[in-house]
């Protein structure tokens, strides 16, 4: 990654905007790569102006890479202001905004702000999870594997008696 | 720390002397999140930045440590958790080995994370409320921290050794174990 993009995501993981659950949207989409570890979750509120019906705010919740979570704070800055079918026509390199172009092994960062995007504007065409071949644990089978990871437990009291 | 980590290191060595590595990297690089982008406990720290658009090994290395050093303030002692506890009830310990290990030992009043206690507590949203993870010896609880962290809560901790440790310095009621 080169020093620029580097910089401008920091500035944008330095103030994150719009991060967190809104308790009064009107719509939530979800979407989760269960084989990155990775999640985002985004909340949009709409409201009247003018006869259209326009996004008045947007929110997210995201664990993962620094990249997703810049690019879900542009694009929920973005999406104000515009109707529904407005934001869902913005391609994946305009939502990552400001950062500009990004690297090949980031753009599924920006894809995930995405799907998000389209499953809480339009569920039904939202796209599924991808899923890659497993080959390697990843870091949700980290976190969700420790609760099954016990073995043959042997009490050290019992082993120096 | 015994082993010295250079570009040269395996992923594994780099693992064990950093365990919060894996989340480092991926958190900056998006390395070793999935399949597609992860690596092999048998490459070179070198290996992994060179397919990965060339990173620069010694900032890649940096990032690892610095991050490490960031782990270390999440964990919290075991007596200190002690008199946390007697100072503040709402600190709630949850536990992330398995169930049986639960079920042989626990700390009293801790719970077990089950997808349960996971949605009951991803559901209360981002709050300040103390929050302990409890493992084994301390070596993966602090991936459920930074889970917990990341979705929001802002008073995680990790406690340091594990419930290992909270039986040799706190309460050695609760019998010490090895799985194997």
């Amino acid at each position: 990654m080169n020093d620029d993009l580097q910089k401008r995501i920091q500035q944008a993981m330095a103030d994150p905007k719009n991060l967190g659950e809104m308790a009064d949207a009107d719509s939530v989409g979800t979407v989760g790569n269960s084989d990155c570890g990775e999640m985002l979750r985004m909340w949009v509120k709409f409201r009247e102006d003018g006869g259209r019906k326009i996004i008045d705010k947007a929110s997210f919740q995201s664990f993962g890479c620094e990249t997703a979570i810049a690019v879900a704070s542009l694009a929920t800055e973005l999406i104000r202001g515009k109707t529904a079918e407005e934001a869902l026509a913005l391609k994946t390199e305009e939502l990552a905004g400001e950062l500009g172009p990004l690297p090949p092994m980031k753009i599924h960062c920006a894809q995930l702000v995405e799907g998000a995007l389209r499953s809480a504007l339009a569920p039904q065409t939202a796209p599924a999870p991808v899923s890659a071949p497993k080959s390697a644990p990843t870091l949700l089978d980290s976190i969700s594997n420790l609760a099954a990871s016990g073995g043959k437990i042997t009490f050290l009291d019992e082993t120096s008696a | 720390m015994s082993v010295t980590i250079t570009g040269q290191s395996l992923m594994s060595e780099v693992l064990a002397a950093y365990p919060g590595a894996q989340r480092a990297l991926f958190r900056k690089y998006h390395i070793g999140g999935c399949a597609s982008c992860g690596f092999q406990p048998t490459e070179t720290l070198a290996g992994v930045c060179g397919r990965n658009g060339n990173l620069n090994v010694a900032e890649v290395l940096a990032h690892i440590q610095s991050s490490h050093e960031q782990d270390e303030k999440i964990l919290i002692g075991a007596k200190e958790l002690a008199q946390w506890r007697q100072s503040d009830a709402s600190v709630r310990l949850v536990d992330v080995r398995s169930r049986e290990e639960f079920e042989a030992v626990r700390i009293e009043g801790s719970v077990l994370l089950s997808q349960p206690v996971m949605q009951q507590i991803m559901a209360e949203g981002a709050n300040t409320r103390p929050l302990v993870v409890v493992d084994h010896k301390g070596k993966h609880g602090l991936d459920a921290a930074a889970y917990f962290m990341g979705h929001g809560l802002q008073n995680v901790r990790c406690l340091r050794g594990g419930i290992d440790a909270w039986s040799q310095e706190v309460d050695a009621t609760v019998r010490r174990y090895k799985l194997g």
